[in-house]
Order: structure tokens, then sequence, then C-alpha cells
């Protein structure tokens, strides 16, 4: 189990390198004086390229520059967005724990409620239960996040006006501008408990309402189809009609001896998930006007401010890639099989 | 005995039992239906919309580069005998893909008799926009997939036929772009070559064909086992000739008819991101941009609902989500009736 994790851990700087290549390979599509300019800071800086350019090896050969790319932002120098008119690093570092907050709540009912649907559909095949849950995934699969979401605005913020838009009430928010509440995490949520102020975290836990259940009604779709079809195929397997014989009780063989095989499948569109929730998040920040990377991201894309769309494309990278290496471990902990191939 | 007799029945498609389970499936029958609406209205779309193309001032470009004039437009575009009915229906020029304006107003109006289903903030013509937008979205969905379906053919062929480390190295690669985010890339293609429409549907097409290479290489590797295989290799054909005549065949059905369940899904996601301003410019006939007008009304309506402008946001949206359904219930049917266990 050890060797294996090491494995795959080893296995990590290499796909970091190699997206790494890849983003900056598409970056030669741009001129040396484009890619320059996303260091300069201010306008005197931006009439002086040339010296910029020497600076950075961007006369150089391809091999150098890359070198040079990849030593800088290491360092945490990724340029400066034009879009925040700040170093993209600092803005990232302001609004991760923005969209990080929204994932995070995200993520667990999305799981819990595709999990639970999938469970009900496969032991009730066929019956009325499994059609209207598959009936829901259908359209669930054929609803985009962003009509959703438009549709959720109008009804629950435009006409009942149950649900604010944002992160908290406005008092709030100017609250901790002047500072009177202090932003330890920069997770709404938690830095309302850290501050002993219950009513902050239940604004923004309000406020959160309209978003989780967007996306929860979404993406649940997938993760209930995959675990339905795994959920069939072993419930059809030979042991768990050997549970069956020995009078278990059906909810032990459907709980215990089921869907503790059909979860694997699960884990990997789990996933899969985390790296397409960072379009869910992306989509659901524009439309319920949340601060965090996307709001920041998207225009930048749109008003061509590059350091800030290959400073996300990295972050995303990094994600995707620790993403996809916590699912392998965790392979390896659900199915000991695995870790021994 | 006549030669002919000893042929053994060649099986066609519409006597498969795949077919008939796909037949038999009542959503697939909704879905193919629904379908059909949408490509009716694509091809009619100049002759649904003659009359806003004869009225609107705005619409005068494509008139003139159809090389009719706007008095004639009427008949001309309903008239199947005229060439120029033709010449709309099957190669309009790019202008006609402007939705027409009456006039500059910032506020939407109510559906009339001009406008039957209204005009959307900036006196765009909804109908003209859902009608043509849907050329723009089987041209869209068609053309990314063709695309990314062609270097999955290509990669996966390679992948699955040498095997070995390059195998290895080219499934690494697919795994890195399989969980890449798609918005992500997009955005890059973006910032480093413009905005616009064939940036956004080429960057789709680059990054979807992972799913299809990884698929078509397993589909490979199964067929190579197969005995039809080895008695080809006992005959002695060459690898080459196994490849192209006994693999290639039998292994890529299943592809195809997969991979074009997935136009509904790449529809979805260029309507999503033109939505967020990635692709198309203002005013152009697409779904997800005439939606993006929408966000405005529900947002900054002070007085009043936002149900007062519902038909700005209602029937763009509607359209889309019934053109993904359609395809998501064909899809359906489709998985089902390949895979009869699930």
């Amino acid at each position: 189990m050890t060797t294996f994790i090491a494995r795959r851990l080893l296995q990590l700087p290499i796909v970091l390198l190699a997206i790494s290549l890849l983003i900056f390979g598409m970056m030669q599509a741009l001129s040396p004086e484009q890619r320059a300019a996303a260091y300069a800071k201010n306008e005197q800086q931006a009439k002086n390229l040339d010296v910029i350019i020497r600076q950075y090896n961007l006369d150089q050969g391809f091999f150098t520059q890359y070198t040079t790319w990849l030593k800088q932002a290491l360092r945490g120098n990724l340029g400066y967005s034009k879009q925040s008119h700040e170093p993209v690093l600092d803005t990232i570092r302001k609004k991760l724990p923005v969209s990080a907050e929204l994932a995070l709540y995200m993520f667990f009912p999305t799981l819990l409620f595709g999990v639970w649907m999938g469970t009900m559909a496969a032991i009730h095949r066929d019956r009325f239960v499994d059609q209207v849950v598959r009936v829901f995934a259908i359209i669930g699969w054929s609803l985009p996040t962003f009509v959703l979401a438009i549709w959720m605005l109008a009804v629950f913020y435009g006409y009942f006006k149950l649900f604010g838009i944002g992160r908290a009430d406005d008092r709030i928010m100017v609250e901790f501008a002047k500072g009177t509440l202090k932003a330890y995490t920069g997770m709404i949520t938690i830095d309302g408990i850290l501050n002993g102020r219950w009513d902050v975290t239940f604004s923004a836990l309000k406020r959160l309402v309209m978003p989780v259940a967007t996306y929860t009604i979404v993406a649940s779709a997938q993760i209930m189809r995959v675990l339905r079809s795994s959920m069939l195929d072993v419930l059809n397997s030979d042991y768990v009609r050997t549970a069956r014989a020995k009078g278990l009780p059906e909810r032990v063989v459907n709980l215990k001896h089921a869907r503790r095989n059909a979860i694997i499948p699960v884990v990997t569109i789990a996933g899969l998930m985390f790296a397409f929730m960072l379009e869910g998040v992306f989509f659901i920040e524009i439309i319920f006007n949340i601060p965090g990377l996307g709001q920041w991201s998207v225009p930048a894309a749109i008003n061509l401010d590059f350091p800030a769309v290959i400073g996300i494309a990295l972050l995303t990278g990094l994600v995707v890639s620790i993403a996809n290496l916590a699912v392998d471990i965790l392979y390896g902990i659900i199915d000991p099989r695995i870790s021994f191939q | 005995m006549n030669p002919q007799e000893m042929k053994p029945q060649r099986e066609v498609w519409y006597r498969s039992k795949t077919f008939k389970r796909f037949r038999r499936n009542p959503l697939a029958i909704v879905g193919s239906l629904f379908l059909l609406v949408f490509v009716l209205v694509a091809l009619f779309a100049p002759a649904i919309t003659a009359p806003q193309l004869a009225e609107l001032r705005t619409a005068r470009p494509c008139l003139r580069d159809l090389g009719i004039k706007k008095e004639e437009a009427l008949t001309a575009l309903r008239n199947p005998l005229n060439p120029v009915f033709w010449k709309a229906t099957l190669a309009p020029p790019p202008s006609c893909y402007e939705i027409p304006r009456d006039g500059y107003s910032p506020l939407p109006k109510p559906p009339s008799e001009k406008h039957p289903l209204g005009v959307s903030g900036g006196s765009y013509d909804i109908l003209y926009g859902l009608t043509w937008g849907s050329r723009t979205a089987f041209y869209v969905g068609f053309l990314v997939v063709g695309i990314s379906l062609a270097i999955g053919i290509v990669v996966g062929g390679l992948s699955g036929s040498i095997g070995g480390t390059v195998d290895n190295l080219i499934m690494r690669i697919t795994d890195v772009m399989l969980s890449f985010p798609r918005l992500i890339f997009v955005m890059i293609v973006v910032v480093i070559f413009g905005n616009g429409l064939t940036q956004v549907m080429l960057a789709l097409a680059v990054v979807g064909w992972a799913g299809y290479a990884r698929f078509f290489r397993g589909d490979i590797l199964r067929t190579k086992t197969q005995e039809f295989v080895d008695a080809a290799r006992a005959l002695g054909a060459s690898p080459l000739r196994i490849f192209l005549k006994h693999v290639f065949p039998n292994a890529i059905g299943t592809l195809l008819i997969l991979a074009s369940m997935d136009v509904g899904s790449i529809v979805l996601t260029a309507a999503g991101l033109s939505f967020l301003g990635l692709g198309a410019p203002v005013g152009y006939a697409d779904w997800g941009q005439m939606i993006s007008f929408a966000r405005g009304y529900i947002l900054g309506t002070a007085q009043g609902t936002p149900f007062d402008f519902w038909y700005v946001w209602i029937y763009p949206s509607l359209m889309l989500v019934l053109f993904g359904l359609a395809w998501n219930l064909l899809g359906d049917a489709v998985r089902d009736a390949l895979d009869p266990k699930s």
C-alpha cells in the first residue's frame, strides 16, 4: 500500500511538468512583446518592453524561455492582471477561498443525493421509483447549469424574493471591509463562527441555498446513472445471491454487500466531477454574483488579459492532478486488489 | 444449385435486434420526433422568417447577399420553384446569421404581430434568433463532434494497434485531457487566439477527442482477440491488412453511434460558453448568447417582476433544453439498445 501511494506521488510532478509544458507551448503563439507585457506593472514599464524581454530571456530559445518562465511561476510571479489591477497570485489568493467554499458546499450534497438516488433506482429496478429517478436523471442531464441557474434566479430571487444573491448581506460585507469582522480564512461561513457571529454564518448559508440546489439537480444525475448500472451488475452476482440465501435481511444485502462493491466507479466519476465542478462554480459565480475566481477570470479571458487566464490554467492543472491522485489512492483503500497490480 | 441461393443472407441494420429494441422504446420515438422538428425548423429557417427579413431594415445585408429586393422577399423565400429559396435554405450567406433589429431600444417588447415572439433588449427579433439559432446549433454540434472523432480515431487507432510504450504514453496524455475542464481550455484558446465562434469550436474539438480515443482503443483491443482476426493471421494476411479489413470496420460502429449522440451535449456546452461571452459576437443567432440578454432583466427590474420580460429568457432557454432533451432521450435509447443488460 505504501509503495503504491509513493509511486503515485512520484508521478505527480511529471504530470504537472507536462501540463505546464502544454500551456507554455500554447503561449508561443503570442509575440515576445505580448508575453513581456504580462510582467509590466505600470505604464512606465510597459513602455520599456525591451528591458523586460531581456530580463525574462524572452529573446532566447524555447528551452531557456521555458525554464525562466517556470522558475518565475514557481516563485509566485505569474505576471500582472489588467482585470484586477494587481499581481495574478494576489488575486488568486483572495478569490480562491470564495470559490473553494462554494465548491465544498456543492460537492457533498451532489455526491450524497446521487448515491442515494442511484441506490433507490437499482433496488427498485423497473418499478415506479426507478422510472421517476430515470426521468429526473434525463432532465438533469439536459438542463445546462446556467439555464437552471437563470430559472432559479427568476423564480426565487426575482419573483418570491426568498434568497439574495452575492455572498452575504451588504451590511455584513461592509463589516468585513471595515475590519470589525476579521476574515481569518476567507470563507464566510467559517469566519462567522470564528468571529463568534452566528448571524454571519446563517446569512451566508442562506445565500448558498440556490447555488447548491442548482448544482445538485444538474450534476447528481451523472452519479446516479453510474451507481445504478454498477449496482445492477453487482445485484446479479453470485455472492449477493449467496447472501440472500443465507437469509440476511434485504437491507444488509443491498447496502453492505451490493453498494460497497458498486461504489468504485462512483469514485472515478466523483474525481472527474471535481474537475468539472470548476466549470459549474464559474457559471454559478457569474450568475449568482459571487466574487470568486470565475467572476474574475472569465471576463479576463474575454478582455484578453492572458496572465490571469494562464494563472487559472496552472491552478486548474494543479487541482485536477491532485484530485486524480486522491482518486487513485482512494481506489487502493476501497479495493485492496488494485494496489497489488 | 444456383450459387446465388448459397449466399448467406446479408444482415441489414433495420432488421437487426439492436434496431428492434430501439424502435420499441417509446422514449426513443419521442426523442426522434423532437429532433425531426428541430431539423425542419433549422432547414426552413429562411422560409419561416421571411416576414422579418422582408420588413426589418437591418436584414438588408442578408437580402442583398441573397440577391433579392425586400418587396419580393416574402414570395421568393417561400416558393420552392424559385432558385433563391434553395440558395437561402442550403447555403445562406453569413450575413443572414445576424439577428435583424427593430430599432435600438434597450427595452424588450412583448410578442406582437410583427414580432411573434417579441424582441429582446437591443430590439433583436427573438423568433429570428431562435430559428436561425437552431442552424448554428446543428452546425456547431456536428462540426465539433466530427473533428474530435477524427482525432480520436487516429490517436485511439494508433494506441490500440501499436501498443507498448506508445500506447502507455498516449493513454497518460488522454488521462490529462479527459480531466482538464473544457471551460478553462476554451479560455486559454480565446486569450491566445482571440474570441469568436471558430476559436471556441476548435477548442472544444481539440479538447474532446480524448474520450473517443480511449473508447476506440478499447474496442480495437477487444476486436483483436476475436477468432476471425486469428483466422486472417493464420491465412497470412499482413498486419496492415488485418487492421484495415478486419479490426477497424468491426471496432468503429459503436463509436460512431455513441459519438453522434454527443452532439446534444456539445451544443449545450457551446451555448453555455457563448452565454459567458466566449464565442459568437452579440447579435449572432445563437441560443446561449440570446439567454445572456436575460440576466440583466432578471436582476435589474426594480419596478415589476422578472416575469414582465419572460419572453426574453423563457423562449431561448426552452429551445436549448428541449434540444438537449431530444438528443439525450435518443442517446439513452441507443445505449440501452446496444447494451441490453443495463
